[in-house]
C-alpha cells in the first residue's frame, strides 16, 4: 500500500464529478446565480450597439446572442419578471428554476424527467399548478 | 446553463498607458482579455456585464509597469453531465449528428438515437428519420449531455436523445 507524502497536493476535483441530475455543479457554480435564455438575450441585445460600433464582436457573443435570440422563451422583461415571482417562493434550487424556465414543460412528469434532482422537493400538484401558471405568462404575453 | 459570476483577473498595463486614461485602458483591456475567452473551470466567458471595482494599481518593483486586480461580474455558460439542453443541428453524417448550443458544440452518435432512427444521406440534405422525428440541418432538438471535453479554446458536449421528451422539439 503506497503511502502519501505528506505534503502531496490535494487532489483537484475533477470533471467526471460535477453532474447536474444530482445537482452537484462543483464549488465555483454551486451558488451561482443562473440565468434564463431570455434574460441572457436582454443582457447581449443591451451591449450590442456598442459591441458593434467598436469592431468588437467575437464569435462566441454573436453565436450566443442568436442562440438566445431563437430559444428565448418570453418577448418581455415584464414577463421575465413574473416567471420569477412565480419560481421564487419554491423550494427549488437556482439551476432547477432556470432550467424550468428555459424548457417550458407540459406537465410534471416531463419536469420531474428533464431536471431530475428536483425530486420531491415540490409535489407532483405543485409542480403541475407552477408549470400551467408559467404556460399561461408565456401564451398571454405581449 | 448560463451563470450570472463574479470574477477577478489582474491586468498588467505599461507605464505609457498610466496618465489621464488610465482607468479606460483597464476596462478596454479587461473585455479584451477575458470576453470570448473558454476555460474548462468556468466555461465560456460570454460578455462582462459589470465593472465592480478597480484595484489602486501596484507598481512591479524593477520595471515600471502597473498591476490592477479588476473585480467584474460576467455571462458565463457551461455545461454540465446530465443538464438538458436545446441546440439546432448543423450536420448529418453517419456517425450521427452534431448540433450547436451557443458556442458549445455537441455530438449525437448513432447509438444514442432512438433505435428506429435511420439514416439517409442521399436525401438533400442528408437526414436521420423515424416514425415520428427528422433530424436534418436546421432542425432544433432537446438533447441531454452525457460528458463534456474540453481543449485550449472549447468545449465539447456528447450527448443523447435517447430518452423521453429528448429529440426534436416542435
Amino acid at each position: 500500500m503506497m503511502r502519501m507524502a505528506k505534503n502531496r497536493l490535494e487532489r483537484p476535483v475533477t470533471e467526471e464529478s460535477l453532474d447536474a441530475a444530482q445537482l452537484e455543479l462543483g464549488v465555483d457554480f454551486q451558488d451561482a446565480e443562473c440565468l434564463l435564455i431570455s434574460e441572457v438575450k436582454v443582457l447581449l441585445e443591451a451591449q450590442y450597439d456598442s459591441k458593434k460600433e467598436e469592431k468588437n464582436l467575437d464569435e462566441v457573443y454573436t453565436k450566443t446572442l442568436e442562440y438566445a435570440q431563437k430559444f428565448s422563451r418570453y418577448t418581455n422583461r415584464d414577463t421575465i419578471k413574473e416567471v420569477r415571482a412565480l419560481l421564487k417562493p419554491t423550494e427549488l434550487e437556482p439551476f432547477e428554476c432556470a432550467q424550468l424556465g428555459n424548457l417550458c414543460c407540459n406537465e410534471y412528469e416531463e419536469a420531474k424527467s428533464l431536471v431530475p434532482s428536483i425530486g420531491s422537493k415540490i409535489s407532483d400538484e405543485d409542480l403541475d399548478s407552477l408549470l400551467k401558471q408559467m404556460d399561461s405568462l408565456k401564451k398571454y404575453q405581449s | 446553463m448560463f451563470f450570472h459570476k463574479k470574477l477577478s483577473h489582474t491586468i498588467t498595463l505599461h507605464p505609457s498607458f498610466l496618465g489621464p486614461r488610465m482607468r479606460e485602458f483597464v476596462t478596454k483591456r479587461l473585455y479584451k482579455d477575458v470576453e470570448g475567452t473558454c476555460t474548462g473551470r468556468y466555461g465560456y466567458i460570454v460578455a462582462v456585464v459589470a465593472i465592480l471595482d478597480i484595484q489602486t494599481g501596484k507598481i512591479i518593483p524593477g520595471q515600471g509597469s502597473a498591476e490592477f486586480v479588476v473585480k467584474y461580474s460576467a455571462i458565463l455558460f457551461k455545461p454540465f453531465k446530465n443538464e438538458v439542453i436545446d441546440a439546432v443541428v448543423e450536420a448529418v453524417n453517419p456517425m450521427g449528428f452534431f448540433a450547436d448550443a451557443g458556442p458549445l458544440r455537441i455530438f449525437v452518435a448513432m447509438k444514442m438515437l432512438p433505435t428506429d432512427m435511420k439514416l439517409h444521406m442521399d436525401s438533400n440534405p442528408p437526414s436521420l428519420r423515424s416514425d415520428d422525428q427528422k433530424i436534418e440541418k436546421s432542425t432544433q432538438v432537446r438533447i441531454k449531455l452525457v460528458g463534456t471535453r474540453v481543449d485550449a479554446t472549447n468545449i465539447y458536449g456528447i450527448g443523447t436523445i435517447k430518452e423521453d421528451y429528448l429529440g426534436v422539439i416542435e
